[in-house]
This record gives structure tokens, sequence and C-alpha cells, in this order.
């Protein structure tokens, strides 16, 4: 079989063509994807690993009479395909029917004519890779002579492409894309006590031609070298100052909370708080995937329903859920949407680093190192590394310790707002002051 | 089983791929099929398949590697990701001659999937038996899943496998409702083999469990933070050997001397009543491999022996990198990821002691029974897991049931602090899987009881 004949013969129409031949009745979403990716990993100035890849693929959703198959393969040979197709058509008769398993309505699809949203880089598939070579050299180069002492330092360099077409059989035809290409740096020290601290930083972007070409080493070098000699420190109730990158870690389990399907299982500690006060009057935030130009743009879910700009916080209250259209059905809701895209939190005037100064008895968090939250009620214990801040000034690096309580509770005690958030990020979080956090070391 | 390629034509790719002249290449060629059915609000009306094909395609040399993947196996494609993977070989040299490729035949046979008629009926089985063992459960969610991996493997040695891989596992959620308070209770089984473990008793083990666990939460509580000495139960607790120790003795971590562990052969990192092992040997087992995904044989391989540090878990490029054997941990999620240094089932040996004699030497700790996640920093060694289960010890006794607590240490302290070992030897094989560079594979691990003189616990 000639693949690219195969290709061809993948065209969603006849995908959707041989499902109407088999399953009359089905209702069906396909999406065929195609994904390119790179990835370079440099270490010590040599060439450690190299990845080159291409893949198309097909995902199918079949919906007969309130059954619901999902079914994915990426063997896109006529034969191989038309017998996929076949055995889903079999599984999802097998199954038993729910009636809140639907489409969307035709009447929330993206309709099309929005503006090319400048988030894909053509040539990321069709540029030469020793260019991204050559970057990833750079990268490695800059930080092996910085700091010549090093046990390791890594860059490692990826791209990836994606582009999908949508095929809804009650009315939808939609085309994404969208790319990223991210460039990192990781450094591993000599530490105390046999210890080998390590720490990186890296920098992400939609264009190739965006990404930062020089910086980055120094910054991972930098995050390294302040970790060494961390402990953990007196437990004890402490002013928390969450840095920019890992604030989205810990809005997670409230982002989860807003989910129809934790609000169907039972299991969201947000369930019939709808346009309540539940974090500090501090906090506003909003989902907005229509900007142009940015990490997360769409016009439309994997539904095909439109995108728009939606308030999730307003100073604290909590305005939505994620309502998808199955779980609208089965919850008797409105549906929203299936998720975020594009996260912005209101942010604040100062730096972090003004932040740190006004903090008195602090600790700086910049990572978390394992943990949990329980979805049902809130509590939530996670492992922290940081730093001591006393009086305005970094006395000691810490690690090895927890921080618990319950995530409602700490949210509402935010006390100032940062305005370091990363612009390309999908999350757009500043750094957070919460005043009195439960910190559990020695 | 059948891929669309003769081992002439394979044979070809891998002299494709060396012809600038790499050391060593090697074809993972992958046919795998996934089916799972999910019973929710009591009717079984979500179903999944997919079906993964290609083949990863890898030069190495010395301590490089360039790797491609493809869905086409067609010739034409196989050569052209051959051509990429061995362009990691920048200076071209005259390229080694590969002998023939000796014939692969398919070592384990072929299971059946499960058809999904008997696995809707077990499903609906389970949300009944789950209402009737108690009143207050309130929902049930329950998955059947099978992964069937077909896989063939060949390398510029002439050598070859192929395999048959079964998986499967059964999950299990259940959400109770008490005093207008939800707890939720988790449970799952996960072996290599196919459905035939699903039994009706192992049906009533599993929602016994997972029901008692909701229940037990719903008096459950966090306690105040601190160091504290940890009794961890045998079973789930085998997390402790995952994180505090598999993950530092991956060599690839090794190699770089990232790992807190680097260097440490040969010398004494714990007790002489600590012996370490991982294994790729226990039959069914998640971990369980008759050959890795780089074509050594699987095996077990002691990693402390009496408190000594044996080995490390080599894949071939770091066997080569220190001469010694690799010890088949060379491990992949599929073609599309290049193979990596991976645990199997780690766990540790049994000791001497009674699990009522390591309580009874407590004075006030934490007696951890079961887990939900957790993670290491190599460099570091600290690692974390999150207890979900487990009682405060208060004199000798258990008093308190704990729930929601994360438990931080170090990895050689905490090895150097493990003072009492259990004669209770349990490997756990609830779904695990072990996340590394972006890579997912099944595992297990295990441990007899052990007590932990200090560990701090938030």
């Amino acid at each position: 079989m000639n693949y690219q004949l195969s290709i061809v013969n993948c065209q969603l129409d006849k995908v959707a063509e041989e499902i109407r031949r088999i399953c009359p009745s089905a209702d069906f979403k396909l999406v065929l994807m195609n994904n390119h990716e790179d990835n370079i990993n440099i270490r010590n100035g040599q060439i450690e690993k190299m990845l080159h890849a291409s893949a198309t693929s097909l995902a199918m959703n079949l919906l007969i009479d309130g059954r619901d198959g999902f079914f994915y393969t990426n063997n896109l040979q006529t034969s191989a395909l038309k017998q996929f197709i076949k055995n889903a058509a079999e599984t999802t008769h097998m199954l038993e029917p729910d009636e809140s398993r639907t489409l969307a309505d035709p009447a929330r699809y993206y309709k099309g004519g929005g503006p090319d949203l400048r988030n894909f880089d053509a040539s990321l598939s069709t540029i030469d890779p020793s260019e991204k070579l050559r970057l990833a050299q750079r990268n490695n180069q800059e930080g092996m002579s910085l700091n010549p002492h090093l046990i390791s330092f890594q860059t490692h360099y990826s791209d990836r492409q994606h582009q999908a077409h949508y095929l809804i059989s009650n009315g939808f035809h939609g085309y994404e894309q969208s790319s990223r290409c991210t460039l990192t740096s990781i450094a591993t020290v000599e530490g105390e006590n046999g210890q080998h601290p390590a720490d990186g930083w890296g920098e992400t972007r939609i264009f190739l031609s965006d990404l930062p070409q020089e910086g980055i080493a120094r910054v991972a070098i930098d995050r390294t070298l302040r970790k060494i000699g961390s402990k953990p420190t007196q437990s004890g109730q402490y002013q928390m100052i969450l840095e920019s990158p890992i604030v989205g870690s810990f809005l997670q389990p409230i982002l989860n909370a807003m989910n129809g399907q934790y609000l169907h299982g039972k299991m969201s500690f947000l369930a019939d708080k709808l346009h309540q006060q539940v974090l500090s009057p501090l906090v506003n935030i909003v989902d907005d995937p229509l900007i142009p130009g940015t990490r997360g743009a769409c016009y439309f879910d994997y539904d095909g329903v439109a995108t728009q700009r939606r308030s999730l916080f307003t100073e604290g209250v909590l305005d939505t859920y994620f309502i998808d259209t199955v779980f609208a059905n089965k919850l008797g809701m409105k549906p929203t949407t299936q998720g975020i895209h594009h996260l912005i939190m209101q942010s604040g005037d100062q730096s972090l680093q003004q932040l740190m100064a006004d903090a008195h008895k602090a600790i700086l968090v910049t990572d978390f190192n394992g943990g949990n939250c329980d979805p049902t009620t809130g509590n939530f214990s996670y492992g922290i590394e940081g730093f001591l801040i006393q009086d305005g000034q970094i006395v000691q690096p810490v690690s090895g310790m927890n921080i618990t309580g319950n995530i409602l509770d700490v949210w509402q005690r935010v006390t100032a707002l940062g305005n370091d958030f990363d612009p390309w990020e999908t999350e757009l979080l500043p750094s957070i002051v919460f005043q009195d956090v439960s910190f559990g070391g020695l | 089983m059948g891929f669309p390629l003769t081992d002439e034509q394979l044979h070809k790719v891998l002299s494709t791929a060396l012809s600038r002249g790499g050391e060593y290449a090697d074809i993972f060629l992958e046919d795998t099929r996934i089916s799972s059915l999910e019973l929710q609000d009591g009717t079984v009306s979500q179903a999944q398949q997919v079906m993964l094909y290609g083949a990863g395609i890898r030069v190495v040399q010395g301590t490089q590697t360039g790797y491609a993947y493809t869905m086409d196996l067609s010739p034409e494609a196989m050569l052209q990701a051959a051509r990429f993977a061995g362009s990691i070989q920048q200076q071209t040299v005259s390229p080694c001659e590969i002998p023939a490729l000796k014939p692969t035949p398919l070592l384990t046979p072929e299971t059946p999937m499960l058809e999904p008629d008997a696995s809707k009926s077990i499903l609906l089985s389970i949300h009944k038996r789950a209402h009737e063992i108690n009143p207050l459960v309130e929902r049930v969610k329950a998955t059947i899943a099978q992964r069937m991996q077909n896989i063939k493997f060949v390398c510029s040695e002439g050598t070859g496998f192929s395999d048959h891989r079964p998986r499967t596992t059964i999950f299990l959620s259940i959400v109770m409702q008490k005093e207008g308070k939800t707890q939720m209770g988790f449970g799952s089984r996960m072996y290599q083999r196919g459905a035939e473990f699903i039994t009706p008793e192992l049906i009533e083990e599993l929602l016994q469990e997972t029901i008692q666990q909701a229940l037990f939460l719903f008096d459950a509580r966090q306690i105040e933070g601190g160091e504290m000495p940890v009794v961890m139960a045998a079973g789930s607790s085998g997390i402790l050997m995952h994180e505090a120790i598999g993950h530092a003795f991956e060599a690839d971590f090794i190699r770089t001397g990232e790992s807190i562990f680097t260097g440490k052969l040969g010398q004494r990192i714990c007790n002489p009543n600590i012996t370490i092992v991982d294994d790729g040997t226990l039959p069914y087992d998640a971990g369980m491999l008759r050959y890795d995904d780089e074509g050594t044989p699987g095996q077990k391989t002691t990693l402390v022996e009496r408190g000594i540090l044996t080995s490390y878990l080599h894949d071939r490029i770091s066997a080569r990198h220190f001469g010694v054997k690799s010890t088949g941990n060379g491990r992949r999620e599929s073609f599309r990821h290049m193979p990596l240094p991976r645990m199997r089932s780690t766990y540790m040996c049994a000791g001497e002691a009674t699990e009522e004699d390591i309580i009874r030497s407590v004075k006030r700790g934490i007696y951890a029974q079961t887990f939900t996640n957790g993670q290491v920093q190599i460099g570091a060694g600290d690692f974390t897991f999150f207890m979900k289960k487990g009682w405060l010890i208060e004199d000798g006794h258990l008093t308190t049931p704990l729930r929601d607590m994360n438990i931080i240490g170090n990895g050689p302290e905490t090895l150097q602090h493990i003072s009492m070992v259990g004669n209770n030897l349990k490997i756990d094989h609830s779904a695990g899987m072990c996340g590394k560079a972006g890579q997912r594979v099944g595992v297990s691990q295990g441990l007899p009881t052990v007590l932990v003189d200090k560990l701090v616990v938030g």
C-alpha cells in the first residue's frame, strides 16, 4: 500500500462515508491529526539524543442511540481503517444507552470567520534541523562557559506542530493548528552532604524566531546554585510567597473542582458554590482564548463549540463551572465550556523582589515536591522547596517541608499579587502572597 | 501478528541506519490494541479502543542516541527514518558489517481480548454487589482495560525477538455518602496476562478493600506535621523503594553524575538487614519482561545486598559506559519512545521482625498504609509520597485514623534510618505506572513492614 495514497484515502469525508454505510443511524465526531516533533538533548557539550518524527492519527467518537465509543488509530491504511470502523461500530452497539451522551447543539458551533490567531509557525517542520541543533549548542556552550564546575549541564530543545481537521456529523467542519518551541537548561552542581542539587529554566514561544538566543542558561545555573545547603526549617505558620511558575499547580485543584465530571461524581468541594465568594476578593481570573498570538488561543473546543472570553472568578466569586454537553445533560445545567484555554489572573503592581522585601517571616516557595489534594474536601498536603525569608532578606534555602491546609481556606488568605507573570505561558499567573500558611518541617 | 517487512528489508534498514558508521542500531516494531469498557451511573455506556502501529529506529554512538519513528512501515519510510537516526553520527566513518538477522519466533502465545459482553457482565455485577455490601455507596465507577502489545525487535548484532505482552487492569472507585459528607475509595489490580484473574473472589476482595477505605476516611483526619518515626505497612509502602531508591539507581543518572548514589558502588549504604532487588521475572507482574525493549533477557537484579550497594539499573548505553552487562532494564512506553533504564518490580526482601513488634517499638509516630502518588529529586535525593490512609501510633498502639498526609525524606538518609525489617514481604499489584522523561511503563513494588526512625510528615 502506498502510504501517501492511504493518507488521501483517509480524507475525513471518506471515513464519514464508511461510517454511514456500516451504521446509518450513528452520529460521529472525527478528528484527523498531524503532529510533527523534534527533540534535541545536549549534555556537557555533547549531543546526547536527537528525535525527529511526524505522526498522523485519527480520533473518532461514535454515538449510536446514546451509546458512546471513543476510538483512536494511527494505522491509516485503507484496509486497516475499514476494519477499525467495523470494530468500532460493533463495540458501540454492544454498550448500554445513556441519553446524556449527545453531540453539542449545532447552534453553539464555531461558524468561522475569525482572524488568524497567529499561533502556528509553519516553518518548524521545514527548517533545517541543523539550525535547531545550533541553537541548542549555543545554549549549552553558554552554560558550560558560565560555570565550568557543573556536574552536568543539559540543554533540551523541543518543538511541536499540531494540525487537526474536525468533522462532526450534525454540521461542524473545523481546522485548528498550533505550535510551540521550547528551550530549557538544567544544571546539576555539587552540593553539601553528597547532594547534587539540580534546577532549570525554560522558555516557550509559538515561533522559533521569538525564542531567546541567550540568558536561559544563566537563569538555570543561578537557580541551581542558590539551592545549595537547603534543609528543612522549623514548623509553623509563615507567610507563603508562591513564585509565578508554580501558581498554576496550586490553582489546579480549584479548576478541577469546577469541572462537570467532578460535580457529577460528587467529588467537588465547589458543588453548590456558584456565585459565592470562595477565594480572596483580590482574585480575578478570566479565560480568554481569543487573543491572537497567545498560546492556548483557539476558536473552538474538542466538541466544536465556539470559545469565548469567560470570567471564572470576579473578586473571589465563582462565576462559572466547566460543563460540556454530556455533563450539562447529566446535571440538568446549561453547558458552558470543556475547560480552560488561556487563563489570565489580574496581576498586582509589585515585582517578586518587592513582595519579598515586604515580608517579615515568610517562605518563598519555588517548587512543589509531591503531595495531593482531596477533591471532595479540598484538604491538601504538598511537599515544597524554596527559601526562608526574614525581614525581607533570604536567609536560607529550604527543602524537605510540607504545606498543609484546605485549598479554599488558603486561597481566601491572598494578601498581595505580583506583576511577574510569563506572557508566553497558557496560564498567566503572577507570584502571590498568602497569609498564615501551615508549614511542616523540623 | 505480523509486520509487512521481511528480515532482508529490516537488515537493509539497519544497514542504512549505520551507513555513517554508528556503533549500534535497533528497530522496535509495534502493533498494539488497547481496549476498555467503563461502568458509570449503573450502565456500561462508554468504550475506548486505541490502535498503535509503527516502528522506532535507534542508532547509538557511545552515549549518543539518534531516534526516529514512523507509522508508515513501507520500506521507503523506514529507510528515511533510519537515515535521520543515523545522523547522530556526525562524522562519517566506515560502517560495520551487520550479520544476517536470526529468526525471531514468538515468545508468548497471543492472549485473546476479553469479549465485550463478558466484560460488561463483570462490570454490572460489580455495581450490583457494591450496593449490596453497603447502603452508603452512592456511586460506582469501574473499568476493565486491556492492552495487547505485539512487538518485534531486531538489532545490528543480528539478534532479536518477537513477543506478545498482554496486560489487563481493573479499576474501581466508589463514592460513599454519610451524614452529608462524601468520601471516595480507590482500588485496582494490574497483571501482564488476560482477564482470567478477574474472578468473583477477586472482585469481592477489591470491593471490600475499596469500600473499607472510603469508610475509613470518614473518621480519619490530618495531624500537625513534623519529624517522627514512620512504620511503613507491607505492600503498597513499596513506594518507598520506588521513590527513595529505585529512580536514583537508574544508571543514566549515575552515568551523568546526577544521582545522589553516584560513586557508591560497593559501599555500605544501609543496615546489613536490608536487601533490595529489582525483579523482571515475577510471573504476570506488571514489571515482568521476557526480554527488555532492547533485547536483553529479563532477570532479577540485586541492588543492595545486606546493606552494600551491588548494582545499578542498566540499559545498553549505561552498561557499555560502565563496562558491565545490561541488567535488562532498558524499557520504553511504545515505538514512539527511545528506551531508558527503568524499574520493573522493586522490593525489599523480608527480614525477621513481626509487624506487631515493629509497631510496639514506637512511642509516637505514624503507621502508613496506603498511598496515591510520589516523586523524587534524583540529585538531592529528596523524595515524597502521599499517604491516603494510615494511623497515629501512640505508646505502641494504633490510635487515631489518619489521611491525606505527605511524607518527605531523603533517599540515602532514609535508608540509613531503617532500623527494623518485618518478615511479611508483600508485592503490591495495584495498577502502578511509573513516569520518566514523558514515558509511562508498568511497574510494581513491594515491602515488608519496616520502621523508618524519622521522616517529615505533614
